[in-house]
């Protein structure tokens, strides 16, 4: 046989065993091996060699590894709202606090400091101080 | 390749993600977190790295979700980014010890993660720890684009098509690659075998068909 064809043929074998040949073409391979011993024998040690590939288990998925993807997709999201907007919003802040202190309120706690204690990613304690830096001259 | 068009309801999600939806996004990471853990791992060789890795091709989704045309399966373009990512994280570990002067011929197969056992007979652990080193220094010997197909095929059980679809060519090039890739490694066990007991495991002889 030609090396071109015994590629073509071994191609054939391969995808044989990978279930990847079409009926027809497979109902005749499997006659043909059963005529051809040596054919056969072809299929066999390739059938060897694909199942002795092994690999160990992989590593468990993380606890948490979801959310903390998600707390980076929404630290990203925060970073990337425009600078204006966030210097705003800050202002507000600032703003609505010296009001409220001038009028004798005191919030009992910073939101925005209590946020970055109870979130995962700190996503808004990050913009926060981010926009804080901003404003620094 | 565009056959099982609209059935992945991922694709709604990435809609919802783009819309900003974050509870959307942590549920495509719930969906597909195992398999593309397990996928960078089998191709970077370290859990550690493979979680970065992972992490990574999640963010890049959720950076790329208002721009992807729906086609085929959400996992199948994970799959693309995640092989994309790990070649290049491969392709300079090994520029990396090219310019330190090391050699490893064991790369990429050398995980930090020992997985434990569960077979209670001992000399059929020892012989499949027997295998997963000699699967691992086989595959680290290919070339990228051969041990793609190979892990893509073998370990995670993609078709040709699928496979084709993550990597961006074609059903033939799938074939090829992977029967280069099996052809080598033969190679390599017949050399290996022929070493360590002086005879090959599959002698072949030249024009027996």
């Amino acid at each position: 046989m030609n090396p071109m064809m015994e590629v073509k043929l071994e191609l054939d074998l391969m995808r044989l065993l990978h279930g990847e040949l079409p009926e027809e073409r497979a109902r005749e391979l499997r006659a043909q091996m059963e005529r051809d011993p040596a054919l056969a024998e072809e299929y066999r040690r390739l059938q060897e060699s694909w199942e002795d590939l092994a690999l160990p288990p992989t590593a468990p998925v993380p606890p948490g590894f979801a959310q903390r993807v998600t707390a980076r997709s929404r630290a990203e999201q925060t970073a990337s709202t425009p600078g204006w907007v966030r210097t705003a919003a800050a202002l507000a802040l600032i703003l609505g606090t010296i009001v409220g202190a001038g009028v004798g309120w005191t919030p009992a706690a910073d939101p925005i400091q209590e946020e970055e204690l109870s979130t995962v990613d700190g996503s808004l304690a990050e913009s926060y101080l981010t926009t804080l830096e901003d404003l620094e001259p | 390749m565009g056959a099982d068009l609209p059935t992945d309801p991922g694709w709604d999600a990435l809609e919802r993600v783009a819309a900003g939806d974050t509870g959307a996004f942590t549920g495509l990471v719930e969906t597909h977190q195992e398999r593309l853990l397990r996928l960078c791992e089998r191709l970077l060789g370290d859990p550690e790295e493979a979680r970065d890795a992972a992490q990574e091709v999640f963010l890049k989704a959720f950076r790329k979700a208002g721009e992807v045309r729906p086609m085929g399966q959400v996992y199948t373009w994970l799959y693309r980014i995640a092989v994309n990512l790990c070649f290049n994280k491969l392709r300079r570990r090994k520029l990396v010890r090219f310019l330190r002067f090391e050699t490893d011929p064991e790369e990429p197969g050398a995980p930090a993660f020992d997985p434990p056992d569960a077979r209670p007979d001992p000399i059929s652990a020892l012989e499949a720890r027997r295998r997963w080193q000699s699967t691992r220094k086989a595959i680290a010997k290919l070339p990228d684009n051969q041990r793609a197909v190979l892990i893509l095929v073998r370990f995670e059980g993609l078709s040709y098509r699928q496979a084709a679809e993550v990597l961006g060519i074609t059903e033939g090039a799938v074939e090829s690659r992977l029967f280069r890739a099996m052809r080598r490694i033969e190679a390599d066990q017949d050399r290996e075998d022929a070493q360590e007991k002086g005879a090959p495991r599959f002698p072949r002889t030249e024009g027996k068909r």
